[in-house]
């Protein structure tokens, strides 16, 4: 039902504009950006490019990340309309390749937005996740001891966001010697993150430091540390998300890593104009990543 | 079996006894079996107080699951029940709503989504429950995501936390200790069991589980006690939402999507008949149990969240194949 509603709003959307002599060119995110700051910014970014570049952008967006099947169904509806560009974001790379295929054979530029596909010579537009990662990771090597023991918590490692934050962090913590005792996925939830949180600490009492892949499971890590009224464990998030930046400025959470979604959404509708107007892309577009401490903090809320 | 219920023989009934206690045994040895695997992690105060806190949301789900299982029903809507509390609660005491009334919320629209399902179920005379409760599953999700705009609501006044956060140390070191929660889950089962044994509409309801159309004739009013079963389930599902947005700090949107299949397999896993008119509370809290003690001995040992699925899948065929083989043996007899 849901979907259906979407696909109908998308489809309005399309009828309204397809009157303009405008090119049309679809963001089509992951989630829905209504209040998701993070695609809240991926949107903003597109429509400010696109009002720059003086052409239409319409977003859709499936009602749940994990909604694979809506996103797919979407992206069909699409194609048969007919529109000058697609960036998007696949909830599912494997998934999402057929109809990347089919939206290319109906010439129809496509470039990939904060999340890499695996179809051949799309550009991806986004963050070096591995890299972000172990930027979180230098940050906790710079403030703990060598040999510490410290934790990551994992998002779902079926998405390559979270196997590049997985491998970045873990690789980045070992090179510096520090011990990583535990890996355990907390699919990207605040609620998790929390049990899990309490079972790691339960079977692991000298943890000094957690890496939480992304700010929810970071500030569940947050809750489990401090019902266990442990002051010594050095929290680090990534995303840098409104609550994320209150819990760095509290001195709740140590630091966090802030993408530049605005970056993804602007940087994707450049691209598309670009591709439309003949011109050849870099295969990675990087959208950058900032470690977010106290003192840059206050950005972010 | 049949033996031992031969008079004289033994003092013990062993068939009754495991009809009763066999599922407490089943925690027992998963206990004493995860003691031996990991002795100084599973048994430390701290373990067993994170098993306690952490299945006590689920706990109050299958409570209000029982209910409904028994007359037959199923609630799809808990988990969005759930969810819907959270955020609704969230964004009140955000705004600043004196917390006695915060704590209210919870409930309340537990109980509205409740009578909702109960109306769709006896008034609209809509075919089975599955449909009415998968209609407002996807009624109060998406209500959750339209009053939150998608956006988790974090920061809660400390009292709203209170239930689902506190525990009493008795001088054990933190995070060791007896939760807030669990008083409320034992008050909640204690209260449930009453009213499911000792009073005529808890009768009713087991008797509506096993023949609706004989208890119908017999003059039951089935139509109001179904209502009564489905906002009953709800208001534990607002309940729980209290618990997890206290024990979060946040009302998120995406909370409790997909767990009433978790609260449907705990109780499944305690023994109640998806048929109805059979099942104990005691039953569903050992079933909240396993799924728990499973789920964290399986953590604590490092083992992998799709293993996890895995077992869980595997045990909820197993009990329930020991549960017919058992039914099985005593209808021979």
């Amino acid at each position: 039902m849901k979907k259906l509603l979407l696909a109908g709003v998308a489809v309005g959307a399309l009828l309204g504009m397809m009157g303009s002599a405008n090119a049309a060119y679809v963001l089509a995110m992951k989630g829905p950006g209504a209040g998701n700051p993070f695609w809240a910014a991926v949107e903003a970014g597109a429509k400010a490019k696109a009002t720059e570049l003086g052409v239409e952008v319409v977003v859709v967006a499936p009602p749940a990340e994990s909604d694979v099947q809506a996103q797919i169904t979407q992206i069909e509806d699409l194609i048969a309309q007919g529109i000058d560009g697609l960036a998007l974001a696949p909830t599912d790379p494997n998934a999402l390749a057929p109809v990347v295929e089919a939206a290319r054979a109906a010439g129809i530029p496509v470039v990939f937005v904060d999340t890499r596909g695996i179809n051949e010579g799309v550009t991806f537009i986004g963050t070096n996740n591995e890299v972000g990662a172990a930027l979180a990771a230098k940050y906790l090597c710079d403030t703990l001891p060598a040999g510490s023991d410290v934790a990551i918590l994992q998002g779902l490692i079926s998405q390559s966001t979270g196997q590049a934050r997985a491998e970045g962090s873990k690789k980045g913590l070992t090179d510096c010697g520090l011990n990583v005792v535990a890996e355990q996925t907390a699919e990207w939830d605040r609620a998790k993150g929390l049990t899990v949180t309490e079972n790691i600490l339960a079977g692991n009492p000298n943890i000094k430091g957690i890496f939480g892949s992304n700010d929810n499971m970071a500030l569940g890590a947050v809750e489990a540390v401090k019902a266990a009224a442990r002051t010594d464990i050095t929290i680090v998030g990534f995303d840098a998300n409104p609550d994320a930046a209150a819990a760095v400025i509290a001195g709740d959470m140590a630091a966090t890593i802030a993408q530049a979604p605005g970056n993804m959404g602007g940087f994707g509708i450049q691209a598309l104009f670009d591709l439309k107007a003949g011109k050849t892309l870099d295969a990675w577009i990087d959208t950058g990543t900032v470690l977010v401490t106290k003192d840059n903090a206050d950005g972010y809320k | 079996m049949t033996d031992s219920t031969a008079p004289g023989k033994t003092g013990i009934n062993w068939a009754k006894f495991l009809e009763v206690y066999g599922i407490i045994l089943v925690v027992i040895v998963m206990m004493l079996a995860l003691a031996a695997i990991k002795p100084e992690v599973f048994l430390s105060a701290q373990n067993l107080t994170n098993i306690l806190k952490q299945n006590a949301s689920l706990a109050l789900l299958a409570l209000g699951m029982y209910v409904v299982i028994v007359t037959a029903g199923i609630d799809l809507s808990v988990g969005s029940i759930m969810g819907l509390s959270m955020v609704a609660l969230a964004i009140a005491s955000k705004a600043g709503v004196p917390w006695p009334v915060v704590l209210l919320i919870g409930p309340a629209i537990g109980i509205a989504v409740g009578w909702v399902n109960g109306v769709g179920l006896t008034v609209l005379k809509l075919p089975h429950p599955f449909i009415m409760t998968l209609g407002t599953l996807n009624v109060a999700r998406g209500l959750t995501f339209l009053i939150s705009n998608g956006a988790p609501v974090s920061g809660l006044q400390p009292e709203v936390r209170y239930i689902g956060q506190a525990y009493y140390s008795f001088g054990l070191p933190p995070p060791a200790g007896i939760p807030a929660s669990l008083i409320l889950v034992a008050v909640c089962a204690v209260g449930l069991w009453f009213f499911l044994e000792k009073t005529n509409m808890g009768r009713h309801i087991f008797a509506i589980g096993g023949n609706p159309h004989a208890a119908r004739v017999s003059g039951i009013n089935v139509d109001g006690t179904l209502t009564v079963v489905y906002v009953i389930s709800g208001f534990m599902a607002g309940l729980s939402g209290l618990l997890l947005a206290g024990r979060t700090d946040s009302g998120f949107p995406n909370a409790g999507i997909g767990i009433e299949l978790d609260a449907i397999a705990a109780v499944i896993i305690g023994g109640a008949s998806f048929f109805g008119g059979r099942g104990t509370v005691m039953g569903v809290l050992a079933g909240v149990l396993i799924m728990g003690i499973l789920r964290n001995g399986l953590n604590i040992n490092n083992v992998s969240a799709f293993w996890q699925q895995i077992l869980i899948g595997l045990v909820i065929i197993i009990a329930v194949y020991i549960d017919v083989l058992r039914r099985r043996a005593s209808v021979r007899r």
